[in-house]
């Protein structure tokens, strides 16, 4: 009787043993960050607007002051990639010969105007085409030269130099048609919440812009797409808006598509469709 | 003999249901604790960790956010009896607005159960 009792005793004890390691193992920190990422939303968040842009840039004059001004005042390093930009149009490569200038003429200028539409739907593609997409695919088909990889040098500044070309000219992208789909895609993109913090691109872009986290005014997204490839003092380098999402996918514990995958093209497309109208200006310099 | 062993099983038995319970009592979460208000403070303003301060103001600390409300004058409002309620604010505040910016700290695991009750016995601390 003994026996059975303590038996039964151990064989209790070995189940609440087991109940609470996974009690207990169910606390490991990250655990519900895949959890998180895998509830797909497609819903829009109805958020409100902090503030309007004015007020939006009263407050950034009020707390950065001419910081930016005097940044512009010692010039952008970033300068230096428009030059190797320009000669880079005009250097001939790949198998069929060719250079970016002998279809768009000397220094591509007969690209003048040209970046205004980007990113735009493409058929072949069945997707969004963004600058730097365009490029490597030029160079694929009609040029014949391998892809040049994202981010690295030649390849800002030859979207760099193609892009200035439009510099002080609107932002012009079309949603029309075909590229209704890519832009809603982006767009809730653009709302979900995501990550283990739980954020979304438009809780702090356009609910909290203008208050601070920590000592960062949250920026408005008026002016978030009109500057790329930008130089930007933080990464000590030039680099593109791709390059930033996944900066911000990073500080958000989300996951980070890879440069130039369906979500980054369409999350561009959405937000540089909501800059339409803000003047290109490349190279762009931020903090 | 035969005696002796079913004492000796029913020792170890009686130990390692001790053991389960101790690992319980290990592991209660939230207001059955105490809290460390010290530990509590320093998960409050460490950016790896509860970093209230991006968005709370907080006593003793360099430009704290704006985004949330003022956490010593929020905690004014509580009293002892409300300790679950500030501790679900931090675990899920989903629960009492459901669009709201604040992570999820519960939920989603960016604490811990014991982090979260160090963090509410700091806010304790707030109170004049």
């Amino acid at each position: 009787m003994i026996k059975k009792i303590s038996n039964l005793r151990e064989v209790l004890a070995c189940a609440a043993l087991v109940l609470a390691f996974t009690w207990l193992s169910g606390f490991s920190p990250g655990g519900a960050r895949a959890a998180a990422d895998n509830k797909a939303a497609t819903t829009i968040e109805e958020l409100t607007p902090s503030m309007s842009y004015k007020e939006y840039h009263k407050r950034y004059e009020a707390y950065y002051g001419d910081t930016t001004a005097r940044m512009a005042e010692e010039g952008n390093p970033a300068d230096f990639l428009l030059d190797d930009g320009k000669d880079l149009a005009n250097k001939v490569e790949g198998t069929k010969g060719k250079s970016c200038a002998s279809c768009h003429a000397k220094d591509a200028l007969k690209l003048k105007g040209a970046a205004v539409k980007y990113p735009r739907y493409d058929a072949d593609l069945r997707g969004i085409m963004t600058l730097a997409l365009q490029i490597n695919t030029c160079r694929r088909k009609q040029m014949g030269a391998k892809p040049l990889k994202y981010e690295s040098y030649d390849q800002l500044a030859l979207t760099m130099y193609i892009k200035s070309l439009s510099n002080g000219m609107p932002i012009k992208v079309s949603i029309d048609g075909p590229a209704r789909p890519f832009f809603e895609k982006g767009k809730i993109a653009y709302y979900k919440r995501q990550g283990q913090l739980n954020f979304s691109c438009a809780i702090c872009h356009v609910q909290y812009a203008g208050y601070k986290a920590r000592s960062n005014l949250i920026s408005n997204n008026k002016h978030h797409a009109d500057h790329w490839p930008s130089y930007r003092l933080k990464w000590g380098k030039t680099g593109s808006l791709q390059r930033r999402f996944r900066g911000c996918l990073k500080n958000m514990r989300a996951k980070r598509p890879p440069l130039q995958s369906e979500t980054l093209r369409n999350l561009e497309f959405y937000l540089t469709y909501i800059n339409n109208g803000d003047l290109i200006q490349v190279p762009g310099m931020r903090m | 003999m035969a005696m002796d062993r079913g004492k000796g099983r029913r020792k170890a038995g009686l130990w390692a249901a001790a053991v389960v319970i101790g690992f319980m009592i290990a592991a209660l979460p939230l207001s059955a604790r105490a809290g460390n208000a010290k530990k509590g403070e320093k998960i409050a303003k460490t950016r790896k960790l509860g970093n209230c301060v991006a968005c709370h103001y907080l006593p003793d600390v360099e430009s704290p956010g704006n985004i949330g409300p003022n956490l010593v004058e929020s905690m004014q409002g509580y009293t002892m009896a409300d300790r679950k309620e500030v501790a679900q604010w931090i675990r899920d505040a989903r629960k009492f607005n459901p669009g709201t910016i604040m992570p999820p700290f519960g939920t989603n695991k960016i604490l811990t159960p014991e982090q979260i009750d160090d963090l509410v016995t700091y806010l304790y601390t707030l109170k004049k």
